[in-house]
């Protein structure tokens, strides 16, 4: 069955390469939001399968997007991903208390975003389009 | 009673009489000795004689018409040029006022007529003498002066430059390495004062530089005189720890063998550097990231079909984006580790695993370039962070295979290792690690110039330069590798023999109970 992927991310490029990859790697349906409130709002109204969420953002963090995401009973079941460009063992440590199912590091290869998410999220392996 | 004056021939003597006879006589006395003779009859012809070219000595008869001996004695002793030449009376005029007058007016002599030859040739050796002794006291007086003029002025100048410079220097004895001075820069950095620090010997202040790689520098410091600019790591009466240049010099203080160290804190610059590191590494990240995605989206040609040329292209633009990934993770990983912000996570793990899990990673590689990959592990529990040190031994294997030929080998051996080559905290005394373990890499490669064995751990500092684009290595590997072994208080080096091949050596503490 085809997913709904919500992609949160300030920097277009990187929107459209994911989004690219999602679709072609494995044909599910992307939203993207340029920012974390933004986000919120398209979480609340879309109810996508997962959320991909960057870390790094102006003004609301993925930090407090997530917060703000838990706290709404809307929204707080999806599942989060976080993306971030820290990939160190001490940065890995203060996801751990983060209410996410994974953390991606960046850079990332689009075409295998799809399998790395259904890795992460236990969902059953589908054959690429 | 008098010898030839054979020792002063040269001496010019000017005599004033205004009788021939005398005049004559004195004059063919004189000038037998080997004296130089000046003689006038008139003492205002001597007087200007005497200031156109003083004479060594002067014979000055008394009673003369026009001006009469005392008053040529006067006039002499009051003209600079004249003044310090020896006067000798020589007068009929027995009377004892005479000679205290001929005294009182300058004369150094007096001698009475009729005179014996003996006496006159005696006396005037004599002043002559007298008189050379002066001169020479007199010029030496004026070098000791000059001298001491010289070198209260270098004194000040150094001491002004001591003690105004902006870079902390301690003056340390050789032997003991006991601060003999020191500079308020120095205070300043070291925070302590300077009766804390006089007289104390350097490695009772825990001044972390006073370490092995100092004793190693002023070794060499012995061999050739001064060092500049070597790095070490300086820690404060706070225990704060500041990166310094060092440049030493050995210098002799009243005969004791001093080792004169400049300082050059450049803590804030590195700071600064670091920051900016990560800054640019943190920025050029994300372009990366796109540009990776875009490759990647590209090549599996369902945006369209690529010529054969297109996806030689699209090849090039791939790898060179991988490698620029590399470049910045390199750089971001050895910042963080340098600044601290990467601690070790050391747990209790086997060499056995760690060999074999390395050697496994690698097989590939080594596989590809046809290069034998022997491993011989010994099973010993070491005290390490498995992740970085499996990245220290991927890292010098991936180099191994790098610089081997297609049918080369590569071995990756362990041995057990006495603790006496440099390991743990032999400065505190504390020697924590009595043994360690050596895990070493060889390969049968190029080699490594002796003069590179040392900063091929430096950062960008290939044997040649061309080899990161040839190798496509980063440049960060080796002091990658330096930095992840160093935290764990074990040492790193290489051994090499040109054409023959080269062996990274790694100490690693074991583990204890």
């Amino acid at each position: 069955m085809s997913k709904c992927v919500l992609l949160v991310d300030d920097e277009e490029d990187v929107r459209a390469i994911a989004k690219l990859g999602l679709e072609m790697g494995a044909g599910w349906k992307v939203l993207s939001a340029s920012s974390g409130l933004e986000a919120l709002d398209m979480a609340a109204v879309h109810q996508p399968d997962v959320i991909l969420l960057d870390m790094m953002m102006p003004e609301m963090d993925g930090r407090m997007t997530l917060r703000k995401l838990k706290e709404n009973s809307a929204t707080q079941a999806i599942p989060v991903i976080l993306v971030t460009a820290k990939v160190q063992p001490s940065d890995q440590a203060s996801f751990a208390e983060l209410e996410v199912a994974a953390v991606f590091s960046k850079p990332f290869r689009p075409l295998a975003l799809a399998q790395q998410i259904n890795q992460a999220l236990g969902w059953p392996a589908e054959s690429p389009m | 009673m008098s010898k030839p004056s054979v020792s002063t021939p040269k001496a010019d003597i000017l005599v004033i009489d205004d009788t021939p006879e005398n005049l004559h006589l004195l004059s063919t006395m004189l000038t037998e000795r080997g004296y130089k003779v000046r003689s006038v009859t008139k003492g205002l012809t001597g007087l200007r004689g005497a200031q156109a070219a003083a004479p060594d000595l002067i014979l000055l008869d008394i009673n003369m018409p026009q001006m009469n001996g005392y008053e040529v004695c006067q006039k002499l002793k009051e003209d600079d040029r004249t003044r310090e030449i020896p006067v000798i009376f020589i007068s009929a005029l027995g009377d004892v006022l005479d000679k205290v007058k001929a005294f009182t007016v300058g004369g150094v002599d007096y001698i009475a007529k009729p005179f014996q030859v003996e006496e006159v040739l005696a006396r005037i050796e004599n002043h002559l003498t007298t008189r050379r002794l002066q001169k020479q006291l007199l010029t030496q007086n004026i070098q000791l002066q000059q001298e001491i003029r010289e070198r209260r002025q270098a004194e000040e100048k150094f001491t002004k430059a001591f003690r105004a410079s902006p870079n902390p220097i301690a003056i340390m004895t050789l032997a003991e390495g006991r601060f003999v001075e020191v500079n308020p820069s120095f205070l300043r950095m070291s925070g302590y004062t300077r009766e804390e620090i006089m007289g104390c010997l350097a490695a009772d202040l825990n001044l972390g530089f006073t370490q092995d790689s100092y004793h190693q520098a002023i070794q060499r410091l012995q061999e050739t005189e001064a060092l500049q600019n070597h790095e070490f790591e300086f820690r404060t009466r706070s225990n704060e720890t500041r990166i310094v240049l060092l440049s030493t010099e050995l210098i002799d203080l009243s005969g004791d063998r001093c080792v004169l160290n400049i300082f050059n804190d450049i803590t804030e610059r590195k700071r600064l550097e670091n920051e900016f590191i990560s800054l640019v590494s943190h920025e050029l990240r994300t372009p990366m990231n796109s540009m990776i995605g875009s490759l990647d989206l590209l090549a599996t040609g369902q945006l369209g079909a690529l010529t054969e040329q297109g996806k030689q292209v699209l090849n090039i633009a791939i790898t060179n984006t991988e490698r620029l990934v590399r470049l910045v993770n390199d750089i971001l990983d050895l910042e963080r580790m340098k600044s601290g912000k990467i601690t070790m996570q050391k747990v209790k793990c086997n060499a056995v695993d760690l060999l074999t899990q390395a050697a496994e990673a690698m097989q590939g590689m080594a596989d590809q370039s046809h290069v034998q990959l022997i491993t011989e592990a010994i099973t010993a529990d070491l005290w390490a962070d498995p992740d970085r040190i499996l990245q220290t031994l991927t890292n010098l294997l991936s180099n191994a295979i790098k610089f081997s030929e297609p049918g080369g080998a590569v071995w990756l051996a362990a041995s057990m290792e006495n603790g006496e080559q440099g390991i743990g905290d032999r400065e505190n005394g504390v020697g924590r690690d009595p043994s360690a373990l050596k895990i070493y890499v060889r390969d049968q490669g190029r080699g490594i110039p002796t003069e590179k064995l040392q900063t091929i751990f430096e950062r960008f500092q290939q044997v040649d330069a061309s080899d990161s684009r040839k190798k496509g290595g980063t440049g960060l590997g080796l002091a990658i590798c330096r930095n992840i072994v160093e935290q764990h208080n074990g040492r790193i080096w290489a051994e090499s023999t040109l054409g023959q091949g080269s062996t990274f050596n790694v100490t690693l503490p074991l583990y204890r109970n």
